[in-house]
């Protein structure tokens, strides 16, 4: 008890210590062990004080980025699924039993970049979950029939996504944006490659062996855990997975020399929606650009942006405005989305964000705005930090792109540097007409 | 007043013997709803700890079921009006300046009972988190421009992000409406479209004047805040009126005789169900803990454990998930655990199927039924009970191991009149037998009187489909068990007892007009 009174005295004074008029210096507040095992899979594990419970996130550095065959889209995201169709040693039925006796929440997603396996579960139950996750990493057995019918429910995934008319725009974003990098495809693939699925059961074996290997993989655990323990552990269960040899080549993106549109008809009605997106560079922690650019996000689109308050709050044109900055293995699209009221309102709204744009790369931000945004990103990332699970989920965002938690320090290093000519600097660079690509979606009887 | 409405609910549904059978669960609601203008007094739920973060949910019983009978979404947009507005010193863009740097919001949510305003800040921020806070809820702005703002809004989440772009929380609110028809819970906590543009600025104002006190108040906080800084709270609380607690109007429940449906006809890819019937096993009731076992087992919240989802999607293929439920659970779709304090007297108990293509639509209903049915039939296996029972005595500590999980079960255990949440289901499950579960689903399960939702395109023909018994035979991409196939013969003729008469197909432009 003693012990972790202490313990919370020093999460308190060192939490108040980053926001406090001393030059802030982590972000990520706690201590963690990163450990490498000769055969390349790497173990992150973090202590915290969140009594009796332990999260693990297994991240495979394998998206639909690594999709890079045509007709085999979604093959990541399948595997999402196939993991659950069980081992010898642990069939399905088993392997559900034990979660279930446990009490475990577990789930997986798929990303653009990495495929993340999450088991959320008491802390006497740790050697359970590793042991039976290293087996189903290492040797998972399916048969075509099953493989068959798993490949309906991701139809049946698609299927319950189809409702919404954002699938569809995402899919005709990233088709338009993209002639020859995987991010031409989205993360659930195209729909006649998944209707196809059930025919690729020989192609899934290899993907598996091409990607389930140790050095794609970081296990990261989080919660009422000691890092010795856990080492041993993923020592016992995981230590004779083999390295692979496999590495795809992505193929690169030629740089995009003209700007693009495209148009979406929607069957039913819906309010239009007007997309702007602009090609950006890959993640990056040693240069300024994605803290930059995701200071940017804020300043021109968040709520507080005069944009947002313009055509949200006083005109009332649009009622959501947003802006998304990627975070990715490689360069992908830097997104602005506005749904807008009355059809012909587009034109108008459409121009208030060219104009807001121009503006970025013309003008210097104000410096007491960027200070506004640096606060905003850090309280953010102190306020989700209050279980193990998020903690965990939050490093399983950066761990797939740079296999340490190092990099959200270095990250918000960045974003303390920048200054207002950086964000002119990356608003210059590209946010520009030849990087762009708009598309919009409008319901029936709307004006293109 | 209370009593009799009460007692007709339960009359309508149950039938007067059944209303005497179950006089435990009456009596225990009776209390809670008589108690509440006895204590016309805030609640206060604390939970101090030396985290740097402090969160705080402060629940009004002030919701949907409260609304004007011709006036629905006066509740939701009074909540709006103050969560998402500006207040009598700050405009809305002066209040979401100011809670900018600080990465605080106040979340809004609005139910039949309860309206939830809630956030964190970190301990650094308290002070100014509060400041903006406590004048958004205690004195708020009124302008007609945030009116006007939140009404569209309001409009275009019922037209646009439910009714045309999510089909399955569209099938579930419709199953809400429909099952409790006649009843203040009947309309959605929105209101419907044509409604919100008839309320006015003073509607909203009176509502808030009415149901906003202190007698309706539960306030909750969490974290690392001084204790002085609570009692300011609370002082600052006090100011609104006392108010004289929650009672629901009076309207009998219109008795579900035999299984009906409604299709919601829009141009959609496949056909999304959901089905089900009003219930009384709630949190508070005896039986609650026998009844949690017997869902989860049939159909756990988006997990692969469930029969539900074992038959259907995993032997089957038929769709990406289905699932059960004995208490509404909104935005299924986007998260894994149930929000707290949507705390309700009257819950129903639910069976959602994710969408299915449609020439599988009427088997996969048939399954869900089918599976219900050998539930009310043969009860819980052995095995199944104490692997389920296992499982949710710990799944429950994941459930509220968040701070604001933990602030938001605790409100509810009070309002439902239970003790700590986690203790109180441990406790009962500890003691729970197979034949409790059991006597449970006798008691507030059935495979009948069931209303069934779709949401699909060709509404006419998925009608016929549906009111006709023909077989509906299942051919798969791979070979099956027998056992798969031995089974199919018996689903793809399970009466569904549907007579035409009792199906209606609804354009989906007029759902929640």
């Amino acid at each position: 008890m003693k012990e972790m009174l202490f313990k919370l005295f020093v999460a308190v004074s060192f939490a108040a210590l980053l926001f406090g008029a001393d030059a802030p210096r982590k972000v990520f507040p706690y201590a963690y062990t990163q450990e490498d095992l000769p055969n390349g899979l790497r173990v992150v594990t973090v202590p915290t004080d969140f009594p009796n419970i332990v999260a693990t996130y297994i991240v495979v550095q394998t998206g639909s980025r690594n999709e890079v065959e045509s007709g085999h889209t979604g093959f990541a995201h399948l595997f999402e699924h196939l993991m659950s169709r069980g081992t010898e040693k642990y069939p399905p039925e088993h392997y559900d039993a034990i979660l279930k006796q446990i009490g475990a929440s577990s789930n997986a997603f798929t990303t653009d970049d990495f495929t993340c396996y999450h088991t959320t579960f008491s802390k006497e139950d740790l050697e359970t979950v590793l042991a039976m996750e290293a087996d189903r990493f290492q040797t998972l057995k399916y048969a075509e029939p099953e493989f068959k019918t798993e490949t309906l429910a991701v139809l049946g995934e698609y299927n319950k996504n189809s409702a919404s008319p954002f699938l569809k725009l995402n899919e005709q974003i990233a088709d338009t944006a993209f002639e020859r990098h995987t991010y031409k495809h989205t993360t659930m693939g195209f729909l006649k490659d998944i209707q196809d699925m059930p025919n690729q059961y020989e192609y899934s074996l290899r993907f598996f062996d091409r990607y389930y290997r140790p050095e794609y993989t970081t296990i990261i655990v989080v919660g009422d855990v000691k890092p010795k323990a856990v080492r041993e552990l993923v020592d016992k269960y995981w230590g004779a997975w083999k390295h692979g040899t496999y590495q795809p080549e992505i193929p690169r993106e030629p740089v995009q020399d003209a700007p693009r549109t495209s148009h979406v008809d929607w069957p039913t009605p819906t309010l239009p929606i007007l997309t702007i997106s602009y090609k950006v560079p890959a993640y990056t922690d040693t240069a300024k650009d994605t803290a930059a650019l995701e200071a940017l996000s804020f300043l021109a689109f968040s709520p507080t942006s005069e944009l947002y308050q313009k055509l949200v709050i006083q005109e009332q044109k649009v009622d959501q405005l947003s802006a998304n900055n990627p975070f990715n293995v490689d360069p992908n699209l830097f997104g602005i989305l506005a749904r807008v009221k009355k059809p012909g309102d587009m034109d108008y709204v459409r121009e208030q964000i060219l104009s807001t744009v121009k503006t970025l790369r013309d003008t210097p931000v104000d410096a007491a705005r960027l200070d506004a945004v640096r606060k905003h990103l850090r309280y953010q990332l102190a306020l989700t930090m209050d279980n193990s699970d998020t903690i965990a989920n939050i490093l399983s965002r950066y761990v797939a792109l740079r296999r340490s938690p190092d990099t959200i320090d270095k990250l918000y290093a960045q974003l303390a540097q920048l200054t207002p000519a950086d964000i002119q600097a990356a608003a210059t660079k590209y946010l520009i007409e030849n990087g762009r690509t708009i598309v919009t979606l409008t319901g029936p009887g709307s004006a293109k | 007043m209370t009593r009799r409405f009460v007692q007709r609910f339960l009359r309508s549904r149950l039938g007067n013997r059944a209303a005497t059978k179950r006089s435990g669960a009456l009596g225990a609601l009776l209390f809670l709803l008589t108690a509440l203008p006895a204590l016309a007094q805030m609640r206060v739920i604390s939970l101090p700890s030396r985290s740097p973060l402090v969160t705080l949910r402060i629940v009004f019983i002030a919701g949907s079921a409260s609304d004007p009978q011709d006036k629905p979404g006066t509740a939701y947009l009074t909540a709006m009006m103050l969560g998402r507005a500006g207040t009598k010193d700050l405009t809305y863009r002066q209040v979401v300046d100011a809670m900018f740097p600080m990465a605080s919001s106040v979340n809004v949510q609005v139910d039949k009972e309860m309206v939830t305003f809630s956030g964190a800040t970190h301990t650094d921020n308290l002070e100014a988190y509060y400041k903006l806070l406590r004048a958004m809820l205690l004195d708020p702005g009124w302008r007609a421009d945030d009116f006007q703002r939140v009404k569209d809004d309001a409009i275009n989440f019922l037209r646009v992000n439910l009714r045309a772009n999510n089909d399955e929380e569209l099938g579930k609110e419709v199953l809400e409406q429909e099952t409790f028809q006649g009843t203040p819970y009947q309309h959605y906590s929105a209101g419907t479209a044509s409604s919100l543009q008839k309320i006015t600025l003073d509607d909203v104002q009176q509502f808030y004047r009415m149901h906003y006190s202190q007698a309706n108040l539960y306030l909750g906080i969490a974290g690392g805040y001084p204790q002085p800084f609570l009692e300011r709270v609370k002082k600052d609380f006090r100011s609104l009126p006392e108010g004289g607690g929650f009672r629901p109007r009076e309207n009998p429940l219109a008795l579900i005789r035999q299984n009906r449906a409604v299709i919601v006809d829009k141009d959609t890819r496949s056909v999304a169900f959901s089905l089900g019937f009003p219930t009384l096993g709630m949190r508070s009731s005896p039986d609650y803990a026998a009844l949690l076992v017997a869902n989860s087992y049939l159909g756990q919240h988006r997990s692969s454990n469930g029969r539900l989802f074992d038959r259907m999607r995993e032997k089957r293929g038929l769709n990406y998930g289905d699932y059960s439920y004995i208490e509404y659970f909104p935005r299924g779709m986007f998260q894994f655990e149930p929000s707290p304090n949507l705390a309700r007297h009257f819950q129903t108990f639910q069976i959602w199927i994710r969408p299915v293509e449609p020439p599988t639509a009427k088997f996969a209903l048939r399954l869900a039924l089918y599976e219900l049915d050998k539930l009310c039939r043969e009860g819980i296996p052995e095995e199944g009970f104490e692997h389920t029972r296992d499982f949710l005595s710990k799944y429950v500590n994941i459930l509220t191991s968040t701070k604001t999980a933990e602030l938001g079960y605790a409100i509810d255990s009070l309002y439902y009149g239970i003790p700590n949440y986690n203790q109180y289901l441990k406790m009962h499950l500890e003691k729970l037998t197979r034949d409790d579960v059991n006597r449970a689903i006798k008691r507030y399960l059935r495979p009948d009187r069931l209303v069934i939702v779709a949401v699909s395109k060709n509404g006419e023909d998925l009608k016929k489909q549906l009111a006709s018994d023909a077989v509906s035979p299942m051919t798969y991409n791979s070979p099956k068990p027998a056992e798969i196939t031995e089974e199919d013969k018996v689903v793809e003729k399970f009466p569904l007892h549907l007579a035409a008469g009792e199906v209606r197909v609804e354009p989906v432009d007029q759902v929640f007009e």
